[in-house]
């Protein structure tokens, strides 16, 4: 049977995809599928270093397409789980290396072997933007409660649509609670209500976050964590479990009572 | 406390303000109507209008507006006067 091909993509840059491709992925592999994650930002990658597999990499996704090496010489297996990899992408070439013709092809090989292929978009609706979402099926929006990022992602999700991409789903990154309690941040029903796209989940703005790109250790790793825990969820839903969306949005009766008590 | 204030002044929440604002804004994104275009809507409106009454061809506005399940197209037009005959012909 094939596997699933999903592209994480935002339109705008810094909302969190890589973030959220490492930690999906981790958190599907941690459930024991097969996983692989090609970072489809070439010129710039990162998803090796947030994965903290920087050290590994010898041949790229360019190598595999130009066909100066096989897949699974490019392929590079995390430290932790056997059955996650990731793809990495070349640094010192242009986006223009590939064509959404290749990617498809190379994603549709891919999804033979692999329960998920997870594609880390680039920002940008350019040329890397249409390589990225060409393999495929489903599309996953990150954005955060910011105008601009919100803006972007409407933008990439009439996109998507025009290319026939319509599994669309929502990730709201980076929600300030506090914040949105005061008034002074949308909230997550505000951000779907304007981008009319199914929510996945909300993670918390939270400094584990960058805690655990520090040391190249995806955050559904680590115990007692809220954002992990978020992402854990989310790759949950997008495996199809039913749970229920209620992260985010609520806070856990702990912290209220650590608020109230402190305000 | 100073927020506080001015909250009781009226003024609105900024998680508001940014959500009526985005709601303007992707309106216009996904519209994608470009100044020619909304001329062009403009004077088609005109046109059809003058047919029933005299109208102001400075006055014309176009406007949308975002209701909580809807989008809409307001226009504001001044009238000088309407013709007695409901609908003159096409080409007086």
């Amino acid at each position: 049977m094939a596997g699933k091909t999903i592209v994480v993509t935002s339109g705008k840059g810094g909302v969190g995809k890589t973030t959220t491709v490492a930690n999906i992925g981790t958190a599907l592999a941690k459930k024991k599928y097969n996983v692989v994650m090609i970072d489809a930002d070439i010129g710039l990658r990162n998803l090796d270093v947030v994965m903290g597999l920087e050290n590994r990499i010898v041949y790229n996704l360019v190598d595999i397409i130009e066909g100066k090496c096989r897949k699974q010489q490019a392929m590079i297996r995390d430290r932790k789980l056997s059955n996650l990899f990731i793809i990495p992408a070349a640094q010192t070439r242009e986006k223009n290396a590939v064509n959404p013709e290749q990617m498809k092809a190379l994603c549709t090989e891919l999804a033979e072997e692999f329960d998920y292929v997870i594609i880390d978009c680039p920002a940008g609706i350019e040329q890397g933007f249409r390589n990225a979402i060409a393999g495929a099926a489903a599309a996953v929006v990150v954005t955060t409660p910011e105008v601009s990022a919100i803006r972007d992602a409407d933008r990439v999700i009439g996109l998507l649509e025009a290319n026939l991409l319509t599994d669309i789903h929502l990730i709201v990154n980076r929600l300030n609670h506090r914040m949105v309690k005061k008034g002074d941040m949308m909230s997550t029903s505000d951000i779907i209500s304007l981008l009319a796209v199914p929510l996945l989940g909300v993670v918390p703005e939270s400094e584990e976050v960058v805690i655990s790109t520090n040391r190249g250790t995806p955050l559904v790793l680590e115990r007692g964590s809220k954002a992990g825990v978020a992402f854990q969820k989310i790759a949950a839903r997008l495996n199809g479990e039913k749970i229920p969306l209620d992260d985010g949005d609520a806070e856990s009766f702990l912290i209220r009572m650590k608020r109230y008590i402190w305000s | 406390m100073l927020k506080a204030i001015r909250r009781f002044f009226g003024e609105k929440a900024s998680g508001q303000v940014a959500r009526q604002r985005m709601q303007v804004v992707l309106m216009h994104d996904r519209l994608d109507l470009t100044p020619d275009i909304l001329q062009a809507l403009k004077n088609d409106i005109m046109v059809v209008l003058s047919r029933y009454m005299e109208i102001d061809d400075q006055s014309i506005k176009v406007d949308f507006e975002q209701g909580k399940n809807y989008t809409a197209l307001v226009s504001n037009v001044h009238i000088k006067r309407v013709y007695r005959r409901s609908a003159p012909a096409e080409n007086t």
